[in-house]
């Protein structure tokens, strides 16, 4: 096969990545801008919604002087607006401009059955009310809800003395779409460095770097041009938004006092026209000053700030397209599509269960990983990423806090168990607890049962690993329960010998010895099956000719058991330490943690952190350290093994 | 030449003592269990002690044997407690995580055995190493997944593909190792009459490799029975628990059910308890052939 030229493979490979680059972030821009549009929509929409709330409740709230001060400012409205204002007193609808209110429906007039949406609303908002001054979390007490012609409507509570004595609703019809900016300016980034590149790949020939490094000039020199005139046509367009909001508030504001000033109502305290451009907790934006003039450092700040991540999309679409031009370019995708037409049935056959392990096994493990960098916890799981990076802030956090204990008030040692390397010895000493006697006792009981014609060796050895057999959660539970102090039969079994009932989960020790006790139960009988498995399998000549030696009973069990059971063993101790260290259903069911999370091992805490504390960054770090902690052992233990097996 | 019947060991009946002793250890929690569950109570305790008790009175409150025989706890957690749906709902997501993962980990782990393609090494790698990532590590992110981008969160559909993804890996290496030791003739004597690779793969490949099928379709099955963080942590809703966290119910938090909760255990271990049994000659050579888990 004829090996396709590499300028025709540069030419196509900056062809698509100009395509991804620009064309990306062209459609990126237009959604940004298209945003932008709507965004200006609503805030002009929630100016004039609270300039109604202010002058209803300057009118009185109700009754005509109500419905003057609707009139007034329906005046100052542009076409298609309307507003209708409803009151629980009453349950009526006080006053309206709405179409649907006309004839022997105009307000003022109870509202209908059909209507209980709108009453519905206007308890919700008070709801809302009444839940952000009693200090809960920070409701919406705007309701925004998108109308089906495309219009909006937008409702606010109204305010008579302090307390929320209705609704005012507003609707807006359907903004003239913004006009999409030209594809212009975006063809002509994608078709310049393309037509630059063939005259240029011309006149360089078949060099491989040159053709590469010119690619990827143009391609920068597209990208870069197109971005630069996108990032300002951006900056213009949120400028004018602001500014039109503004011009909107100031409006509004000049209309309200013109009516205020007909009508005989107090101007005082002054109208705050730039506080109407409100966000959803009726807080000012801030964009505005308060007779309504865009406030222009802040307006820049704000461009500025909405540049920049306009400018990390764009950066990211310019990497992806160098990524394209270097796979297509360099003949990676050419090599990668004959391989996957050459193996088509291999991939076949492995497609699913790759693709379900990338989605499902290892993008988790990457995005906890990239979790273990911010401070995401339950409060802005909505928020990007990116807005939430901390940087290596949660290790510093974990791994650099040695307050193990500090002096209480009255000079006792009061320990710091959510400390990390608490946690950390206490798992050590779990799992070499756990190990040890798992090894032992399980060792201990395999030699027993190795003892020939030995009657009912069948039967012990299967009672023996009913431990293992049972779904460890419920070993778990029953011990719990057996721990219980005052009717747990361990303490009934003391009270046999006069000891007074043990509370076991309330002091760090004797709460490790039930986990201890539990898992101690759980697991000798792998060890014990491991061993027997290993000792049936020394032959008994050996044993024999050390006899014959000479060889007392510890010698044969140093010289001849021993080193048989090694290779058998050590896998299983290497295992068991691994299993111990994670064992999470012991920890987590029989001691929680108990006292105050004093027998936490760190598979635990990291999940105390993660779903009781909310925690989610902090514990995605602190996961990823004992996956850390795990690849150490793994790497060291890999090495043990083999200078073992190298003897 | 006799055996020596003069082989040095300790007496016999030292032995029984001990192993007696040790078993009547490790069987008392399955006895006080099944007491609980068969004495028709929801007390923890094995029984009333009087206000004043004996050494006598005292010897029978830990004795595992219930005062009064009832099988009120079982007819109870099946019918007036949402048990029988939480079994239901364990018994449907381990099957079906069976039925996927085994699916899915045959057909790769063929490719892994039979085939050579560029990302075959790389590929097995990986399923290694993924064995070695922390389960609270994924958790959170797969809690993300499945309940906020999914919206998978108490479903049985969710717990499903999680299981049986994660099961995989450890099933894909079980089966490559057992296919690796099909001889190949076979499939190159099917390839000389003509048989596609499809063909070869279904009737012939599998067929024959129906015993580590067997294994490893019950190893998912009892991992998915068993499993308890990740169905805690995903199923909100009462009547979607699992079987394990349903258990916990009883008598975790402010409930202390434990009639229910002995009754519901002995319904729950019988069927793993029975595969364990059936299956433990294979259990320490699969267990230590694999590899770092946690």
């Amino acid at each position: 096969m004829p090996a396709p030229s590499h300028r025709r493979r540069f030419a196509a490979g900056l062809a698509l990545a100009l395509a991804v680059s620009v064309g990306g972030s062209a459609l990126l821009l237009r959604a940004a801008r298209s945003q932008l549009g709507e965004e200006a929509e609503v805030r002009r929409g929630i100016v004039s919604l609270l300039a109604l709330g202010e002058l209803a409740a300057r009118a009185g709230g109700k009754g005509e002087p109500l419905r003057q001060a609707v009139a007034g400012w329906q005046a100052a409205q542009a076409p298609g607006v309307t507003a209708r204002v409803v009151l629980f007193q009453g349950v009526s609808l006080e006053a309206s401009t709405a179409p649907q209110d006309a004839g022997d429906r105009a307000a003022p007039r109870r509202l209908a059955r059909e209507e209980k949406a709108a009453y519905d609303r206007a308890q919700r908002l008070r709801g809302a009310v009444q839940g952000n001054r009693e200090g809960g979390a920070s409701k919406a007490e705007l309701e925004i809800e998108r109308l089906p012609g495309g219009g909006r409507s937008l409702a606010a509570p109204l305010f008579l003395e302090g307390q929320v004595a209705g609704m005012i609703e507003v609707a807006t019809p359907a903004p003239a779409p913004p006009a999409p900016p030209g594809p212009w300016a975006a063809l002509l980034a994608f078709a310049l460095p393309l037509l630059a590149f063939l005259p240029l790949a011309g006149a360089l020939g078949e060099r491989r770097p040159l053709l590469a490094a010119a690619a990827a000039a143009l391609l920068a020199a597209g990208s870069v041009g197109h971005g630069w005139g996108a990032l300002g046509d951006l900056g213009g367009a949120r400028r004018q938004a602001h500014a039109e909001v503004g011009a909107h508030a100031q409006g509004q504001g000049a209309a309200a006092a013109r009516f205020l000033a007909a009508a005989g109502l107090a101007a005082e305290p002054p109208l705050r026209p730039g506080a109407w451009d409100a966000d959803l907790q009726r807080a000012p934006r801030a964009f505005l000053t308060e007779s309504g003039a865009p406030d222009g450092a802040r307006v820049e700040a704000d461009v500025a700030s909405a540049r920049g991540d306009a400018r990390g999309t764009l950066l990211a679409a310019f990497v992806v397209g160098l990524g394209a031009l270097a796979l297509v370019g360099l003949g990676g995708l050419a090599r990668a599509g004959r391989a996957l037409v050459v193996h088509r049935q291999a991939y076949a056959y492995v497609a699913p269960a790759i693709a379900g392990t990338l989605i499902l096994v290892f993008f988790p493990f990457l995005y906890g990983i990239a979790l273990s960098f911010t401070d995401q916890n339950i409060y802005n799981t909505s928020t990007p990423l990116s807005e939430l990076w901390v940087g290596l802030r949660n290790y510093s956090t974990i791994l650099g806090d040695f307050g193990l204990a500090r002096r209480a008030a009255d000079g006792t040692l009061a320990w710091n168990y959510l400390n990390f390397y608490w946690t950390f010895l206490f798992t050590v000493i779990w799992t070499a607890t756990n190990v040890a006697c798992g090894v032992s006792f399980g060792l201990l009981l395999a030699l027993a049962l190795d003892t020939k014609h030995l009657a009912l060796r069948p039967v012990y050895r299967v009672l023996l690993i009913v431990p293992w057999a049972m779904p460890n959660y419920i070993t778990a539970l029953i011990w719990k329960g057996m721990f219980h102090r005052q009717f747990g039969v361990v303490n009934q079994a003391l009270a046999i010998f006069g000891v007074e009932p043990i509370s076991w989960f309330d002091s760090p020790l004797t709460s490790f010895l039930t986990a201890f006790a539990t898992n101690a139960w759980l697991s000798f009988p792998f060890m014990m099956v491991v061993s027997l498995g290993a000792l049936q399998s020394i032959p008994a000549d050996i044993y024999e000719a050390a006899r014959v030696d000479g060889a007392s009973r510890w010698q044969q069990f140093r010289a001849i058991t021993l080193p048989s059971l090694k290779p058998a063993l050590i896998p299983a101790v290497i295992l068991s330490v691994v299993w111990t260290f994670n064992m999470f259903n012991i920890i987590y069911l029989v001691t929680a943690g108990a006292p105050n999370g004093a027998t936490e091992i760190l598979v635990t805490q990291a999940y105390k952190f993660a779903f009781e504390r909310y925690r989610y960054g902090y514990a995605a770090a602190y996961a990823t350290i004992i996956f850390g902690i795990l690849l150490v052992y793994g790497t060291i233990q890999n090495r043990v093994t083999r200078a073992t097996e190298a003897l | 030449m006799a055996r020596s019947r003069r082989e040095e060991h300790l007496p016999h009946g030292l032995l029984h003592a001990f192993l007696l002793a040790t078993v009547a250890v490790t069987l008392y929690p399955v006895l006080w269990v099944v007491t609980i569950a068969l004495s028709g109570r929801q007390s923890l305790a094995l029984a009333d002690l009087p206000a004043d008790p004996g050494t006598f009175d005292r010897l029978r409150a830990i004795l595992p044997w219930p005062s009064r025989w009832s099988w009120d706890n079982f007819r109870a957690v099946l019918s007036d407690q949402p048990f029988a749906t939480w079994l239901l709902n364990s018994a449907l997501v381990a099957i079906a995580t069976t039925v996927v993962g085994v699916a899915l980990s045959c057909t790769a782990a063929y490719a892994f055995s039979r085939f050579k393609f560029p990302g075959r090494r790389a590929g097995m790698m990986s399923f290694l190493v993924s064995q070695m990532f922390p389960g609270t590590l994924t958790l959170i992110p797969l809690y993300i997944i499945i309940v906020q981008w999914l919206g998978l969160g108490s479903t049985r559909l969710g717990l499903i593909i999680v299981y049986a993804t994660t099961s995989i890996p450890f099933s894909v290496w079980m089966l490559k190792g057992y296919f690796d030791t099909i001889p190949r003739e076979l499939e190159e004597a099917a390839i000389m009459e003509g048989a596609g690779p499809g063909v070869i793969f279904w009737r012939i490949v599998l067929p024959l490799a129906k015993p580590a099928i067997a294994i490893t379709a019950l190893f998912s099955f009892m991992t998915a029975w068993n499993e308890f963080i990740q169905a805690a942590t995903f199923m909100d809703k009462e009547e979607m628990y699992t079987a394990p966290v349903g258990l916990r119910f009883f008598v975790g938090g402010f409930q202390q059910q434990w009639g229910y909760f002995a009754a519901g255990s002995i319904i729950v271990s019988i069927p793993v308890v029975a595969l364990f049994f059936y299956l433990q000659k294979y259990l320490v050579s699969g267990l230590t052939a694999g590899s770092v888990k946690g």
